[in-house]
């Protein structure tokens, strides 16, 4: 018996060694861009364009950031636009996803087997050609430069009702519904009281993924935002690259920096959720 | 409320029908914003692949007189068979990694016997490639592997491992073999966050009893872990496969043009180019879209059949036999 | 009847102020315009009491343009009164210009373009292929464009590209880019025995086969005559008689297909350090810090003063290769980018558009942009301008250049470029053909091979007839 505990835990440490050194590894794997790249925001432009990877900062970061004055980037304001599109992007998208979610797992309905294929075929269509389509589309009615057509595209977002859907079969017993039900409480107020807590694990996932992806879009806002006050982050940056030999890649990284900023902060503070044990509480007791 | 057999049947019928309209209710904002905002360009891409659009600025176009010129095309174009082989081979090359490491670290990371010291830190961490957009990705690591200088180069050959400097970009394997490992560390992590929150949303009493059955790490997780984050699962198979499949910005990016010798080009670059470089076929484009499409939805299929529930299937059965059963009784009997 | 009263009375009131607001814009550029230069009065004087005004909608890839419109408005402030100017700027990286300027051409309406910029890359199909309906033409605005060439003796290669399917000018750039062979002073001294331009001019040409001489001379005093096959590729291309597309079909010129071989040349003779052009081991050589130093490298003026002397390692005489540097002529001409000026058709500002395009793309005077670029005002980089009457009127010395005048070498150089051999497909199928070079140059594929895989890649790609 005693024997049996030893090789259990002999086996249990050396599990542990094993999980982690393949964690520090990655955890090194996994930070080394973003040390590369706050380095290179304070390397100036010449020293980047002879060796692109360093990874000791240099003293050029207040250079970087006077090339801004001249080029009229005004960060503050990619940074407004940027925060209202995705976060507005990221409430609807996920208070709606979860709404339909909700309606294809909680309910009976006849179209609901065909919705669901519906959705996920809308998921699989391959973007790029439906781009032109969209621009058309966008320039025939007149929407351009308007931070609006950023924004409620996102309340269909197939992707994330797929996966609400499938969190939801797992996660939701009828039971709760039903008991509410009796309690007398609608429809509507079950689905925001009760269900939502429930869905708070897969909330924090996909917002925070969400809003990473919103964050980070260029193309469409490169395309639809014609005027100066309305860029975000990511489109201030690529005006920064310009014409390859006038680009300043100091201030480029010094921008991306900037945008990447904000997205670890946010992403460090919604952990939590996916860190520690966030229990349903809906089950039990 | 007691529920007998033929009286309670027919009231639970009843307000089966009334909750069931709150199933389309819920569903409007979604449909509504759909229809809005996609489903002009989807019909449009569906209709031209059967055209003879092409050209910047065209509006007009003619219906084929064989509908499926532009598919037979496609599929006898040498291009875009490399581009399928690709996109296969570094979608597999990429998945199985990603899938294998992320099952790993949940298994890991979940596992409530094992004390991780820093399994937050570890799991923030992991997500953090995914933050960084594809285009700087690119540029860092065909940096990284530059030639004839480059942080890579120097590394060898400071190792001793290559006496001159080899030049990466310009070998099929290895740039294929790049962007299968840049597309597994930017979302690696992503999956074992996925993976994770699954997880949590499982009954911790079950694995508080499995332990107490004196179940051993690995069944647990393969016996019970596995099977109540089948759902979660699903979803990131099929996620993985769309992404893989559509794969886009890292090939395009990393290497000019389509890599070398066409080496890394994908379907979705394939189409990208059929459209914008330089003849607009914008035709062609969307019948390729639509040929990817269908590959998609059958992989799919494939994938919700091997993994559906099936003791849910059986139940679903026994019911629908009940119900006809029912049915009858009730014709037969009145 | 009180409110009505209040009403008026604040209506007035609002009138007023905003009225006022504008009086003390007026005067404060109206003191700004005494103390600007005299050239307002030539501009007036043309316009006779025009009386347009409106919004001109620009667009560019870079702030360059709408910089250069600003200045415009700086010295003549009237213009800035009449007209309102609107940028848009997306810059051309993931391919995000060239989409936006079509769905805003073809979108059309007020947004519209009224003027646009199109890079060499991409210049072609905005001038004479696919986009070109949307331009107007230089004469339509009212320009004397005959007369006004002939004046600012704007380089050949220059009006060729800008010129429609009919052969009239839509699009002019400022700058010319004409491209001459930049080299190493101390290595040319130490290999031939000289550093002066025409010395060396020809040594290492007229022609490829003088070129590839001197390379073996270079080769036995331990140096490699250029960077990269890309560095020989823009000379090559630009030289040839055709283009890659004639009448529909591919063609490939004898004169690109020879790139195959000086390409496998240059690297299995070790002339060159094998670089890819725009990486880090190409700017290192321009420092001189490989181990094996590069005598030249092929470019128009803007790699000097944009590149080159952004790299070469100082910003003085003595400070990495500052000053080591001079320009010849190159053993054959070439162009090599630019960006190109077009009037958008059906603008409701002709005025405005064509008085914008005279002062940045045909303007000689002194206070024309191009003046201003050749000689550095403002403290911009000198660079090479479309007109030879304004270089041949300008300093064009350099330190970085030990005091050359680089406009010596380029008002020739612009006459040599080539500019009626460029394709719309240009970019791309540049893209293709590189690629498979560098395949066969790596020992990856044979020579036959490397071009069928070149074809193939047009015919799978390209809306054109491959045999």
């Amino acid at each position: 018996m005693a024997s049996d505990l030893r090789t259990k835990q002999r086996a249990s440490i050396g599990l542990k060694i094993c999980i982690y050194v393949v964690s520090i590894l990655l955890a090194v794997l996994s930070i080394f861009p973003f040390w590369v790249m706050f380095c290179n925001c304070t390397r100036s432009t010449n020293e980047i364009q002879e060796h692109a990877v360093s990874f000791l900062p240099s003293v050029y970061l207040m250079d970087n950031f006077k090339v801004y004055e001249g080029k009229d980037f005004n960060p503050f304001v990619g940074f407004v636009n940027s925060m209202i599109i995705s976060v507005f992007s990221t409430g609807l998208a996920v208070y709606f996803s979860s709404l339909t979610a909700y309606a294809l797992t909680a309910y009976e309905w006849k179209l609901r087997k065909p919705f669901f294929s519906f959705i996920m075929a809308v998921m699989m269509i391959p973007g790029q050609v439906t781009l032109i389509g969209f621009y058309q589309m966008v320039y025939k009615l007149g929407f351009t430069n308007n931070l609006l057509m950023l924004i409620l595209p996102s309340i269909a977002a197939p992707m994330m009702v797929f996966f609400m859907r499938q969190y939801l079969q797992g996660a939701l017993s009828m039971e709760i519904v039903q008991s509410a039900r009796i309690d007398g409480a609608g429809e509507f107020r079950i689905f925001n009281q009760i269900v939502l807590p429930i869905m708070k694990p897969a909330i924090a996932t996909q917002a925070i993924f969400t809003f990473v992806s919103s964050w980070n879009r260029l193309f469409e806002p490169l395309v639809l935002l014609t005027s100066k006050d309305k860029y975000t982050m990511p489109v201030m940056v690529s005006l920064l690259k310009g014409d390859i030999y006038k680009t300043e890649y100091g201030a480029v990284y010094l921008g991306l920096s900037m945008t990447v900023l904000p997205l670890i902060i946010i992403y460090l503070s919604l952990s939590r959720y996916i860190v520690s044990g966030v229990a349903l509480g809906g089950v039990k007791g | 409320m007691a529920i007998k057999s033929n009286g309670g049947r027919v009231v639970r019928n009843r307000k089966l029908v009334n909750y069931s309209k709150y199933g389309y209710i819920f569903s409007i904002p979604f449909v509504v914003a759909f229809l809005i905002f996609s489903l002009y360009p989807v019909i449009y891409t569906t209709v031209i692949g059967f055209t003879d659009l092409k050209g910047l600025g065209v509006t007009t176009f003619k219906f084929q007189e064989d509908p499926f010129t532009n598919f037979k095309t496609i599929i006898s174009n040498a291009t875009f068979k490399i581009a399928l082989k690709n996109t296969v081979i570094i979608w597999i090359g990429n998945f199985i990694p990603q899938i294998g490491i992320a099952l790993l670290l949940t298994a890991w990371y979940t596992d409530n016997r094992t004390k991780i010291k820093g399994k937050g830190v570890f799991k923030v961490l992991f997500y953090l490639p995914n933050i960084i957009t594809s285009a700087t990705i690119a540029i860092l690591f065909s940096t990284l592997f530059g030639y004839p200088m480059g942080p890579m180069n120097d590394v060898l050959m400071t190792l001793g491992f290559i006496k001159e400097p080899f030049y990466f970009m310009n070998n099929k394997k290895i740039a294929q073999g790049l962007v299968m490992f840049i597309q597994f560390w930017m979302w690696y992590g992503y999956t074992m966050v996925t993976l994770i929150s699954g997880v949590i949303g499982i009954d911790p009493a079950i694995f508080e009893a499995a332990e107490i059955d004196g179940a051993s790490r690995t069944q647990t997780f393969f016996f019970i872990t596995i099977p109540c984050i089948r759902t979660i699962m699903l979803f990131t198979l099929v996620t993985s496969m769309i992404g893989g499949l559509n794969m886009f910005d890292i090939p395009k990016l990393l290497v000019n043009a389509s890599g070398p010798d066409n080496s890394t080009l994908t379907t979705s670059v394939f189409i990208y180019n059929q459209a914008f470089s330089g003849s607009y076929m914008y035709a062609r484009a969307a019948a390729a879209s639509m040929m990817m499409f269908v590959v998609i939805v059958i992989l799919s299929c494939v994938i919700f059949y091997i993994l559906r529930d099936k003791d849910e299937e059986q139940l679903a059965k026994l019911r629908k036999a009940d119900r006809k059963a029912e049915r009858k009784a009730m014709a037969g009997g009145m | 009847m009180k409110k009505l009263i209040a009403g008026v009375l604040c209506v007035c009131m609002l009138s007023a102020l905003v009225i006022g607001c504008e009086k003390t814009e007026e005067s404060t550029t109206a003191t700004a315009a005494t103390t600007a230069d005299a050239g307002d009065d030539t501009t007036e004087s043309e316009e006779g009491g025009s009386t347009e005004t409106g919004i001109i909608n620009l667009w560019s890839f870079t702030d360059e343009v709408p910089n250069m419109v600003d200045k415009y408005i700086e010295l003549n402030p009237e213009f800035g009164e009449r007209y309102e100017i609107v940028s848009t700027v997306i810059s051309t990286t993931d391919n995000a210009y060239e989409p936006a300027l079509d769905a805003a051409l073809a979108g059309g309406g007020a947004d519209a373009p009224d003027l646009y910029c199109a890079e060499a890359a991409f210049v072609i199909k905005y001038c004479s292929g696919d986009a070109s309906s949307y331009a107007a033409t230089y004469e339509s605005l009212g320009i004397d464009i005959d007369a006004a060439i002939e004046e600012a003796g704007i380089a050949q290669y220059s009006i060729e590209v800008g010129s429609n399917a009919d052969g009239e000018v839509v699009g002019l750039g400022y700058q010319a880019t004409g491209g001459a062979f930049i080299y190493r002073r101390s290595i040319a001294t130490d290999t031939f025995g000289t550093d002066e331009p025409d010395s060396i001019a020809s040594e290492v040409g007229p022609g490829w086969d003088k070129f590839f001489e001197a390379a073996a001379t270079l080769k036995d005093a331990g140096y490699a005559i250029v960077s990269g096959d890309g560095d020989i590729w823009h000379a090559i291309e630009n030289s040839s008689e055709d283009g890659w597309i004639v009448d529909g079909a591919l063609v490939i010129d004898p004169l690109r297909e020879e790139f195959l071989d000086y390409s496998l040349m240059l690297k299995e003779n070790g002339y060159s350090n094998d670089t890819q052009d725009w990486t880090e081991a190409w700017y290192g050589d321009m420092a001189g810090t490989a181990d094996t130093q590069v005598f030249g490298f092929f470019g128009p003026a803007w790699l000097i003063n944009y590149v080159i002397a952004d790299h070469c390692g100082g910003t003085a005489a003595g400070e990495g290769t500052y000053g080591d540097w001079a320009v010849c002529n190159s053993p054959i001409g070439f162009f090599w980018g630019g960006t190109w000026l077009i009037p958008a058709a059906g603008t409701d500002v002709p005025e405005g558009v064509a008085e914008i395009l005279t002062w940045i793309t045909l303007d000689c005077s002194e206070t024309g942009l191009q003046y201003m670029w050749a000689n550095g005002v403002d403290a911009a980089a000198k660079d090479s301008v479309a007109s030879a009457t304004v270089m041949a009127m300008s300093d064009g010395t350099l330190d970085f250049l030990a005091g050359q005048n680089m406009f010596d070498v380029f008002v020739p150089a612009n006459e040599f470029a080539n500019g009626s051999n460029l394709t719309q497909y240009d970019g791309t199928i540049n893209g293709y053909w590189r690629d498979q070079v560098r395949q066969y140059s790596a020992g990856e594929k044979t020579r036959d091979e490397a071009i069928a895989g070149f074809k193939q890649m047009v015919a799978d790609n390209l809306d054109v007839v491959v045999e």
